[in-house]
């Protein structure tokens, strides 16, 4: 049985333009163990998605659907059962930005909040735990790192505290946020390669990001997002190898290393969604079927799923 | 002149006024309604401020003076900064129809001056020290709960306060941990300033009268001499040193407060001195 499955998940947001959906019909399944990278450009709905998991949308947002982690429905759990699950079963690496660390809160009480919420260790084991933690991460000196506020810390060093952070009490599923915006290429790779050590086989990963190189790194499957919906998904090297849907297509050619072909046109706002196919506004291939269609997402065998009415 | 050297001078006179307040009955030769000279003796050798008109030495008030007043300054400013505190954090956090309710209410009151509001309001409660202490520090935490409120709306969007959701933290455990500490400068801040404006807002309603009139402070000293005719009969020793000892300590308040506020507001800049 999946660790945790989506079906029918739907995140809408009410507007002065009307009900506005920022993720729509998704459906996604992972076993333990998985590592999937959730693709797409910004604004398509994978953050929305993976707060919707968390239980952390705004209280305007309304889910539909079910998102069953092993055998409860996170939708309906009440919220003390979920602040349970947080932080102990699921966890969430936060992207690195000025303000993700409490500026006058020590590393070392921060990395400590979880391992006291959840496991209430005594202060003095807590701290030998984030030891031990900060330690895995490539601190030389954690006792030292533990006393220091986060302001004395480069941009690497903060996102291996917040990677710390997420680990500290062990979660079955992770799910890390843009890990690497803000980073140079030296030290994003540094810190790719520290999640995937630390995710290891045991623990199950969803990166959310728009870094087609971090996702082939970290990652065994793939779900490619655009405009709200799951367009494409499969194994990554397959989906990557051999990209089915003309998004996907146009999203590897435009990364710096196909050579920056950009997709033309812009995705379309969330309140002027076409009747058909989401895509085919800026697709070379759209059809007049493709106009008026809706396409679902089909196997296509291999494991993998396209929303793409072109694909037969 | 050098803010490090006014903010430390401010702090040295306002511990010398809490040490002369707590050891008043070793400092003040008599005690503070004794009668221990003839009405109306100019200062000398035995009362070094003189008497007053029933003969109680005016220094030995002046020194019981300091423990009602200043217990009454902190009293009310420490209330009024832990319900601002307090309410701030818990509105700003939750937001919603509560936040929505208390800063309607804040809104109708906020108009309404504090000192006249205070007067009537006086009528309604026995004058006894503790009730107008309390009285003041509710009505004197309107402005703070404002002040805490929109700090709190802006450090509860933070990275930080949704990390912590994020590892399962409850709210009261993120409200205390995360969002008081990052509003403390700002608490901090407004006890000070607090103080002092309760502080000489209390010596005012004691002069005229609105409380227990029995007990000495600096507030009914100054009504006795003004209403026994001490101003007419030009009785200096008796209405300057209490007005002096409200300016002394109203004004080291306001520096602390200043000094305060300017360390942890770098935005403040400029030198108000």
């Amino acid at each position: 049985m999946a660790l945790i499955s989506l079906t029918g998940v739907q995140v809408a947001f009410p507007s002065r333009y009307g009900r506005i959906c920022a993720a729509d019909s998704v459906d996604l399944a992972l076993d333990t163990g998985d590592r999937m990278a959730l693709i797409g450009e910004s604004g398509c709905g994978k953050t929305v998605l993976g707060m919707a998991v968390m239980g952390l949308l705004p209280e305007n947002a309304h889910v539909s659907g079910t998102i069953r982690y092993g055998d409860r429905d996170l939708l309906t759990l009440p919220p003390a059962a979920m602040q349970q699950i947080r932080g102990r079963e699921i966890s969430m690496i936060q992207q690195n930005s000025a303000n993700s660390l409490n500026p006058v809160m020590t590393v070392g009480e921060q990395v400590a909040e979880s391992l006291l919420v959840h496991r209430h260790l005594s202060r003095h084991a807590a701290q030998e735990e984030v030891s031990r933690l900060l330690g895995l991460m490539g601190f030389e000196d954690p006792e030292r790192v533990q006393g220091c506020y986060p302001h004395e810390f480069s941009g690497g060093m903060r996102e291996r505290i917040l990677i710390a952070l997420a680990l500290a009490c062990n979660p079955r599923l992770v799910i890390a946020d843009e890990p690497t915006a803000g980073l140079d290429a030296q030290v994003r790779l540094q810190v790719l390669n520290l999640i995937k050590n630390q995710i290891g086989d045991n623990r199950t990963l969803l990166l959310i990001t728009h870094d087609l190189g971090a996702a082939a790194l970290l990652c065994t499957l793939i779900a490619v997002m655009y405009a709200g919906e799951i367009i494409e998904t499969g194994p990554l090297h397959a989906v990557l190898s051999m990209p089915k849907h003309p998004y996907t297509l146009g999203l590897i050619a435009s990364h710096p290393s196909a050579g920056l072909h950009p997709i033309p046109g812009m995705s379309p706002p969330p309140d002027q969604l076409p009747d058909g196919c989401r895509f085919c506004p800026r697709c070379s291939a759209a059809t007049d079927a493709c106009r008026c269609t809706h396409p679902a997402l089909t196997d296509t065998g291999g494991s993998r799923q396209v929303r793409c009415l072109q694909y037969d | 002149m050098n803010r490090q050297l006014i903010f430390w001078v401010s702090i040295a006179v306002l511990v010398m006024y809490i040490a002369i307040a707590l050891a008043a009955p070793l400092i003040a030769p008599f005690g503070p309604t004794a009668i221990t000279g003839t009405p109306l003796e100019p200062p000398g050798d035995e009362h070094l401020f003189g008497t007053n008109d029933v003969g109680q030495d005016i220094f030995a008030q002046l020194v019981f003076g300091a423990r009602v007043t200043l217990l009454f300054g902190f009293c009310a400013a420490l209330l009024s900064v832990l319900i601002s505190t307090s309410v701030g954090i818990v509105i700003g956090y939750y937001g919603g129809l509560v936040d929505e309710i208390v800063s309607r209410a804040i809104d109708i009151f906020m108009p309404i001056p504090m000192f006249p509001l205070l007067i009537v309001l006086t009528t309604f409660f026995s004058p006894g020290i503790l009730q107008i202490s309390i009285l003041m520090g509710v009505l004197g935490s309107i402005y703070g709960i404002r002040i805490i409120r929109s700090q709190v709306l802006s450090v509860s969007q933070t990275c930080f306060v949704e990390g912590a959701r994020a590892i399962g933290a409850s709210d009261i455990h993120i409200m205390s941990r995360h969002i008081l500490p990052n509003v403390m400068p700002l608490v901090m801040v407004k006890f000070v300033s607090q103080s002092q404006h309760l502080l000489v807002m209390g010596v005012g309603l004691s002069f005229i009268g609105l409380w227990d009139t029995t007990t000495v402070d600096w507030g009914t000293m100054i009504q006795n001499a003004y209403s026994s005719g001490g101003m007419a009969l030009g009785l200096w020793w008796w209405i300057l040193p209490p007005g002096i000892v409200v300016i002394g300590i109203s004004l080291a308040l306001a520096m602390i407060g200043y000094s305060i506020e300017e360390k942890f507001n770098p935005r403040v800049g400029v030198n108000r001195l």
